[in-house]
């Protein structure tokens, strides 16, 4: 394949930069792009999470963001010609309250998501556990359902991202690794172990790994590593119907269609290693016993690990960086679940310099020098 | 066995932790104690067993021998995670030593899945510790040495053999005079083997494989055809027959999950085992304090194992500033033991070499990962998408993400990728905790790290 200059490199396969590129292709036929990835297909966070969407928010952008998403893998099937569809599959999302405190906080949000119709509602404890009779009651004091919530397949996704960008003649190269990037005459070069790419204009979406790019090019942005890791049991009689967020155990559950439970955890930890760590179940097993008792004698059939990004404000960073052509887009552990939107908004802002989006505005890469930072209620870092 | 010996007459504390409920491993595997009665083993193989087993025995009170237990987590930091029942325990010991041995390699099939076909060794297993026949009328196929064997202990049991497929014939071997003098006693007890199905009056079918199973609710029938040099099916060859069970074995895999998942540095050799975790002459992996000794380490037939187990088992137990030379000294005996039947088992290894184009038997609906019910033509469709790796493909149609985590089809997914791509893939699936599933009562309850 030629190396001769491209319009808009891509630095990053996963989710973010498979639906940038897409987008980008969809709207300007005959651009040149080129998406590089150090690691081979499905390798790294958006191959790793837990599968979910939501438009359970408190906070308007991202209630926005997921609620385009959604409407985007409804019809995924047909609009990125995959007629084996991405497994999508909604049977909501109970976020959970173990304290008044969160409870509060559910409530909170939940008016927000009517302003923007998220067709929630308020549950009791009790609700609940008529929900999941699996839950334990211990400390549980209500929760919220979105029954539009839901999950699909990463891989399935990413697959049907590939397939569609190599059909619209995007340049999509695994095991492609940019050292560091460099700005001369107007234009960017990129240097690999292959040899070095010229672009007008260079996207990064390498989410927690940003900061190595653009240091190269003087640029600091306050993005860390969050390591996670996962659960997935043996399939099982279906005992969690829909996605289950507990905001105090910081852990999200799904029961897939084939019946295997997967648990997210998260835990204070830092580092860039995708690995299971040997304490992991250690630390894992008493919270998931406390939270749903009813898979105690479910077999754990495998653990893996991942990385997502995390930002100051637990927030995506999109925009343009203060170097001329250089853009980020960081998503800060939700890129699967607002890829769709976020395609749109960067493909428009890259090839047409389109900013009306007003999540632009909040999700700007400049809000940490101003310290506008935003805040999210309904975390729980899943 | 000879490892953890090996140590206890050297001082160490030793745990030895075993899946099975007796000692003794696959081919030295012992009956249910209620079930004990006429082995159908040649007796010298007997007298082995039972040897080893003693000598096992005698030094049994000295070490705490965990049976029904599994290892489902090894880590770089020497950690190893096990699961005894319902109970989870994390030991953190000086030195391991995976004695993990091999399991058998799967070729695919049309019909491989039906109940009734299994794999020879796994028709002896139950043979050896239930006493029970697996089938009435069987036909048995595959390459090497083993089919032989399973044939004649299944009629020394009292079974019906309708026929005996070898892809290679063993008298293959005659070509290496000097091997066989060096293996002459296992080579002898091969003859008595042959003798067996000799009198029986046993078809045998040199160059014919399986190429079909058929039946309904289990195996009635397989087809045998002969392959040409390169693994094609001759056409007109095909003969069908009628049976209950279809014992294969094509060779073996390392289990070697745990010495991946510590990180230990992996090499590939098909003939010898697939994927293996480097080691020196003393069994150590690159992971500083984890050794793996015998089959697991590479394939080399239970006798070398056991000369090996005491050579890992004596360099496990000695401080690393002993010295190799001091360590060479002492286990003389021992290391040119492994060296004589070195030389057979690789006159033996020539009868294991695969034609590539046997993996070819597949169709299109011929299911290769039977954990996710993975078909052929699924993992041929990754394929021409540009997935070219083994974790691409399991990403893709989830191959190896069941049950057994790609123990069984992993091989298969390889090989038939090198068909496909013209290369073999160079990373093996990462392998991830658990080796076997645990349940959360159990994690949620286990022991702390050295606990005892």
């Amino acid at each position: 394949m030629s190396n001769a200059k491209f319009d808009v490199l891509i630095i990053g396969a996963g989710a973010y930069g498979l639906s940038c590129a897409w987008w980008m292709a969809k709207r300007r036929s005959g651009a040149r792009i080129l998406v590089v990835d150090e690691g081979e297909f499905a390798s790294g966070a958006s191959g790793r999470n837990g599968a979910g969407f939501r438009m359970q928010w408190g906070l308007d952008l991202n209630i926005r963001l997921c609620q385009e998403s959604i409407r985007f893998f409804e019809t995924a099937a047909e609009q990125l010609d995959y007629p084996r569809g991405i497994e999508l599959k909604q049977d909501g999302y109970l976020v959970l309250a173990h304290s008044q405190k969160a409870l509060s906080t559910l409530r909170s949000s939940l008016e927000i998501q009517h302003r923007y119709g998220v067709p929630s509602e308020l549950l009791d404890a009790d609700d609940c556990i008529r929900m999941v009779p699996a839950l334990g009651r211990n400390r549980l004091v209500g929760g919220t359902f979105c029954g539009k919530d839901g999950t699909i397949s990463p891989f399935l996704l990413l697959d049907s991202l590939l397939k569609a960008c190599r059909r619209e003649n995007v340049d999509v190269r695994y095991g492609t690794r940019v050292e560091k990037l460099a700005r001369a005459n107007g234009a960017f070069s990129a240097t690999t172990k292959g040899g070095t790419i010229e672009a007008d204009k260079i996207l990064l979406c390498t989410d927690w790994a940003v900061p190595e790019l653009l240091a190269s090019v003087g640029i600091n942005l306050p993005v860390k590593s969050l390591p996670k890791e996962a659960i997935v049991t043996v399939p099982s009689a279906p005992k969690v119907k829909p996605i289950l967020i507990s905001l105090e155990h910081h852990i999200s559950v799904n029961q897939v269609s084939r019946g295997s439970i997967i648990f997210v955890v998260s835990r204070a930890r830092e580092g860039t290693e995708i690995v299971s760590t040997p304490d992991f179940l250690g630390f894992a097993a008493p919270k998931i016993m406390d939270l749903l008792p009813g898979v105690a004698d479910v077999p754990v059939l495998r653990t893996w690990g991942g990385v997502s990004s995390l930002t100051p404000d637990m927030q995506p960073i999109l925009g343009e960086t203060e170097v001329e052509g250089l853009y980020v887009a960081v998503s800060s552990f939700r890129g699967l679940m607002t890829s769709p939107a976020v395609g749109r908004i960067m493909s428009a802002l890259i090839l047409e310099n389109d900013t009306n989006d007003p999540v632009l505005t909040q999700l700007t890469p400049r809000r940490f020098q101003t310290g506008d930072l935003i805040v999210e209620p309904l975390l729980n870092q899943e | 066995m000879a490892a953890a010996i090996e140590a206890v007459r050297r001082g160490c504390r030793v745990t030895v932790i075993d899946d099975a409920q007796r000692p003794g491993g696959q081919i030295y595997r012992q009956a249910h104690p209620a079930l004990e009665g006429q082995e159908h083993a040649e007796p010298a193989e007997v007298a082995r067993k039972h040897a080893l087993i003693e000598r096992f025995e005698h030094v049994v009170g000295k070490l705490d021998y965990r049976a029904g237990a599994s290892v489902y987590a090894a880590f770089p930091n020497g950690e190893l995670h096990i699961a005894e029942g319902e109970r989870a325990e994390v030991l953190r010991p000086d030195a391991t030593i995976l004695a993990t041995g091999v399991r058998e390699l799967a070729i695919p099939f049309p019909g491989w899945t039906l109940p009734g076909v299994m794999f020879a060794g796994g028709a002896q297993a139950i043979l050896k510790s239930h006493r029970v026949l697996p089938g009435t009328r069987a036909v048995i196929a595959g390459c090497g040495p083993l089919p032989l064997v399973v044939a004649a202990q299944l009629l020394r049991a009292g079974g019906q053999v309708a026929a005996l497929a070898i892809l290679r014939s063993l008298g293959g071997m005659l070509a290496q005079p000097l091997s066989l003098w060096r293996g002459r006693e296992i080579v002898r007890e091969g003859f008595r083997y042959a003798a067996t199905v000799r009198r029986a009056g046993v078809p045998r079918f040199t160059g014919y494989v399986p190429v079909r199973a058929r039946g309904k609710e289990q195996l009635e029938a397989v087809v045998l055809a002969r392959v040409d040099a390169e693994g094609r099916v001759v056409a007109g060859t095909e003969r069908e027959m009628a049976c209950d069970l279809l014992a294969i074995n094509y060779g073996f895999v390392a289990n070697c999950e745990l010495a991946a998942m510590a990180g230990a540095r992996m090499r590939r050799d098909p003939l010898v085992g697939g994927w293996l975790p480097a080691v020196d002459a003393f069994g150590r992996t690159s992971i500083p304090g984890l050794f793996a000794a015998g089959d697991g380490a590479e394939l080399r037939g239970a006798l070398i194992a056991e000369a090996d187990g005491t050579i890992v088992g004596a360099a496990a137990a000695t401080a690393a500033s002993r010295g190799d030379a001091a360590l060479t000294a002492e286990l003389a005996d021992a290391i040119a033991r492994r060296a004589r039947h070195l030389e057979f088992q690789k006159a033996v290894r020539m009868t294991l070499a695969l034609p590539a184009e046997l993996w070819r038997l597949v169709t299109d609906d011929t299911i290769v990962c039977r954990c996710e019910n993975v078909r052929f033509g699924e993992i041929k469709s990754a394929l021409a998408g540009g997935h070219h790796s083994l974790n691409a493909v399991k990403r893709n149609v989830r191959s190896g993400m069941g049950w057994c985590g790609g123990r069984t089809c992993l091989p298969a997914i390889a090989s038939l990728i090198e068909l496909s791509t013209g290369s073999a893939p160079t990373e093996m699936m990462t392998p991830r905790p658990l080796t076997r599933p645990v349940s959360f009562a159990a994690l949620a309850r286990r022991g702390k790290v050295g606990a005892k």
